[in-house]
């Protein structure tokens, strides 16, 4: 048994280490684990920083393959910060009977207690997604039912998008681009920018009001030439951040656009966007995880589920029965929260759902994916000769969202053009052995990590080298910089 | 050999496939021969050579295959140049390499593969070779007093090895400069340094003069203005230049070039793996003899294939035959 457990340094998580051992050991010797199967046994003890995530406290994934091995890899994950006091036994018993055997991938597990939402099948193609998209699109929704906006979520209430120190430095950047361009003779008559995922507008304001007093001050007159985008993927939000850019108005362009590919809507800038940013927009992407086992690669496969107390209290309370929970859901995510007879009990079932739904975990050997598609034209064998520089045993995101993203918005920049990106980053592979990195919920949304290790490679590839700096300009934040410059 | 009107070739390199990549850093990582890798690259180039025959070109290279990129296969080869062979890690990167001393001649090898080329081909072929100014701007210089110096040295010690190629047949040699945009103040005395390598080379001589292609994208952005008049100082027959990406917004430009000088016109933009259409590339050409006649003008890619995939490249060069076509019949009625 391989027990790997993280933050030491609290005091009731080494406790939790200490009853687990015990009580495994005691199922060992009561039969209740075949030897074997305790000898290839992984127990990761987390301590799992999102309060509100998909997983329930003890938690056993299993691998399937179509290779006949009698005790395949198993793995039971439990968060030590929200583990119940003698309920552990309990919990691992019910959850390794939860793994029994689902023979081949897309199978059902008849054990498993609970409803249902989907079948397995990679994260990003979750049902949990379609939620994630619920809340972006009828955010005034979900905000005036639990009467606080959407950044109140965010730690420390506030986005680090908008510290003004933080603008300040990029406008300054951007303007000794300029200079430099200009210097050259290389400075384009209209001088593109483009923040991508704009929220309230107030990072683009911030940025174009420093952008133009910096001008002003240095009496370069660039400021009349920016051409400014906004884009995001709602109408409705870009509507909203109007107001924070009114006074530039007749620079802004509002895009509605994929962050996925702006590619798409903006192939005639290719190569002309001197800067593009983002801030906490690729930590909610859609993402997977592969993980490393015993030499082997594996696809992390999920599928949602409804606790069997959960699907008992949305029962009761808003008088959905328990059998009918996944239609419901699908309606709900179909036609928003009027389509159950009411907005006000349409939002009550969203959240209630959302707040209980839970992610049952599987291994798959890539062996049995042979279609397997890896987006941001990674190939598999280049993530092969990433891998052969990680640890041998490790589970990590692939982050597919983030990478399409990055491959599809680098060739919009301009040669001399850099790309910045805010967010949470593990910009090393060794990082996903010290921690859980999500995914988790922040209000009704998602929150994953993003494997900066692995953009770093596909920017390379492409033509750029990837910097992380930390955001410095708040003490404690988790936020990094991502920073491309061209590759020479 | 006589050619067509509107002849079509590459600029130079052909799309590198996966495999060869992966063996090519495999080599790096010393878990292949060099006798192996040379195998290796000989079947490609046989395969890059077939590609563009059945594609239809009628000058034909040997797609560069051999080369990781434009500036480590002449520093390895050019005497005097020290290589820190662990400072990549993907073939494609570049080397740090430096000069710290006087450059000494001596064969640069280059004879050999336009030899091979040569003896897998009955058509026409060019053999291209990377400029004095763009090898200057990438080997650190810590000996020369000046960047020029530099230059027309590394000239010097290449001029031997064009003289060579073109008495081993070469009819076509071309000089690819694409630093040139980067750095548009030297051109003056890149110019020079062009002159010195090809002086006394019987061949004919193109260069070629694009906004970068490293990693499949621009390395710059402007205008192709700043090569006017500085440009028509060297003593080339042939510029050859991209105009597909940028929207053939710069051929004006050239619309006065002096008679002895044919221009190399980009129809197909190798940035983008989107397919030409014929009737696409028919428009570029028209747009083009609108400022040059069609006996000065050859047609081909903006710049290499190196970074398109196989399928795209050859659909691309299948389309630029195709549209090339359309243009002579149009030319004969």
């Amino acid at each position: 048994m391989i027990v790997q457990f993280n933050h030491l340094q609290r005091k009731p998580a080494a406790s939790t280490t200490q009853e687990v051992v015990d009580t495994l050991y005691s199922l060992l010797e009561e039969g209740r684990i075949e030897q074997e199967q305790f000898a290839r046994l992984r127990v990761q003890l987390d301590w799992i920083q999102y309060r509100q995530n998909f997983r329930e406290c003890v938690m056993a994934t299993k691998a399937t393959s179509d290779r006949t091995e009698q005790f395949p890899p198993l793995e039971v994950h439990i968060d030590t910060r929200q583990v119940t006091p003698g309920c552990l036994r309990e919990a691992i018993l019910r959850n390794l009977a939860n793994s029994a055997d689902f023979p081949t991938p897309g199978a059902a597990n008849p054990h498993r207690e609970g409803v249902f939402l989907e079948d397995f099948r990679p994260f990003r193609e979750s049902i949990a997604w379609g939620f994630n998209r619920l809340y972006w699109h009828r955010l005034a929704d979900w905000e005036q039912f639990t009467g606080r906006g959407y950044e109140l979520a965010l730690p420390g209430g506030k986005s680090d998008a908008n510290h003004p120190a933080a603008v300040a430095d990029c406008v300054a950047d951007f303007w000794t681009l300029l200079r430099d361009l200009e210097n050259r003779k290389q400075l384009p008559e209209e001088i593109f920018v483009m923040e991508i995922g704009v929220g309230m507008g107030t990072r683009s304001g911030l940025w174009l009001d420093r952008f133009h007093a910096l001008d002003r001050e240095r009496g370069t007159n660039y400021y009349p030439r920016l051409k400014f985008l906004l884009g995001d993927y709602s109408l409705a939000t870009l509507e909203r951040s109007r107001p924070a850019v009114k006074e530039h108005l007749d620079l802004c362009s509002f895009v509605v656009l994929d962050a996925l590919n702006p590619l798409k809507n903006l192939a005639f800038l290719r190569h002309k966007i001197l800067h593009i940013h983002l801030t906490n927009v690729y930590d909610n992407l859609p993402d997977e995880e592969f993980a490393r086992r015993d030499g082997r690669l594996y696809a992390v496969q999920v599928r949602a589920y409804i606790p069997p107390a959960g699907a008992q209290r949305i029962s009761k309370e808003l008088d959905v029965p328990a059998d009918d929970i996944p239609r419901t859901v699908n309606r709900l995510l179909e036609g928003g929260p009027d389509y159950l007879s009411d907005r006000q009990r349409g939002v009550a079932f969203w959240q209630e759902t959302w707040q209980a739904m839970r992610l049952e975990e599987r291994l798959v050997s890539l062996d049995d994916l042979p279609d397997l598609a890896i987006p941001g034209d990674l190939r598999t064998s280049q993530l092969e000769e990433v891998l052969e520089e990680a640890p041998s045993d490790v589970r990590f995101h692939l982050s597919s969202g983030a990478l399409e993203s990055f491959h599809n918005t680098l060739p919009l920049l301009h040669p001399r053009g850099f790309l910045q990106v805010q967010d949470i980053f593990v910009t090393n592979f060794n990082e996903y052995r010290l921690g859980f990195h999500g995914p988790g919920k922040l209000d009704g949304s998602i929150v994953n990590w993003v494997n900066g290790a692995l953009l770093r490679e596909v920017g390379e590839r492409a033509g750029y080298d990837v910097h992380f700096a930390p955001f410095h300009y708040r003490k404690g934040s988790k936020t990094s910089i991502l920073y491309t410059t061209q590759r020479e | 050999m006589t050619l067509p009107i509107l002849p079509t070739t590459v600029v130079g390199s052909y799309s590198m496939p996966g495999w060869l990549e992966r063996l090519k850093t495999e080599f790096y990582a010393r878990r292949i021969s060099r006798r192996d890798l040379d195998e290796i690259h000989d079947t490609a180039v046989k395969a890059a050579i077939k590609d563009q025959e059945v594609a239809g070109l009628d000058i034909i290279t040997d797609g560069e295959l051999r080369r990781d990129n434009m500036i480590d296969y002449f520093a390895e080869r050019l005497p005097g140049v020290q290589i820190d062979h662990s400072s990549k890690k993907f073939h494609y990167d570049f080397y740090d390499s430096k000069v710290l001393g006087k450059l000494p001649t001596a064969p640069l090898g280059l004879v050999e593969d336009f030899k091979f080329l040569r003896s897998f081909t009955e058509r026409e072929t060019k053999f291209c070779v990377t400029g004095p100014h763009s090898l200057s701007k990438r080997i650190r210089n810590e000996y020369y007093p000046t960047e020029e110096e530099f230059a027309m040295d590394l000239a010097r010690v290449m001029n031997p090895e064009l003289k060579a190629i073109a008495k081993a047949g070469a009819h076509f040699i071309q000089i690819d400069e694409p630093n040139y945009s980067g750095f548009p103040e030297d051109l003056p005395w890149a110019v020079k340094a062009l002159n010195a390598m090809v002086d006394g080379v019987e061949a004919k001589i193109a260069v070629h003069i694009c906004y970068g292609n490293r990693y499949g994208k621009p390395s710059w952005e402007g205008s192709y203005r700043y090569l006017l008049p500085g440009i028509l100082d060297a003593k080339v027959h042939q510029l050859t230049l991209e105009f597909a990406r940028r929207g053939g917004e710069d051929l004006d430009h050239f619309r006065d070039l002096p008679a002895r000088l044919e221009l190399g016109v980009g129809v197909i933009d190798v940035k983008t793996q989107a397919i030409e259409t014929p009737d696409l590339v028919a428009d570029r050409i028209r747009k083009a003899l609108n400022v040059i006649p069609a006996e000065r003008i050859v047609v081909l890619p903006d710049c290499g294939c190196l970074h398109l995939p196989r399928d795209v490249a050859f659909a691309k060069l299948s389309a630029m035959v195709e549209g090339t076509h359309l243009v002579r019949k149009e030319l004969q009625n």
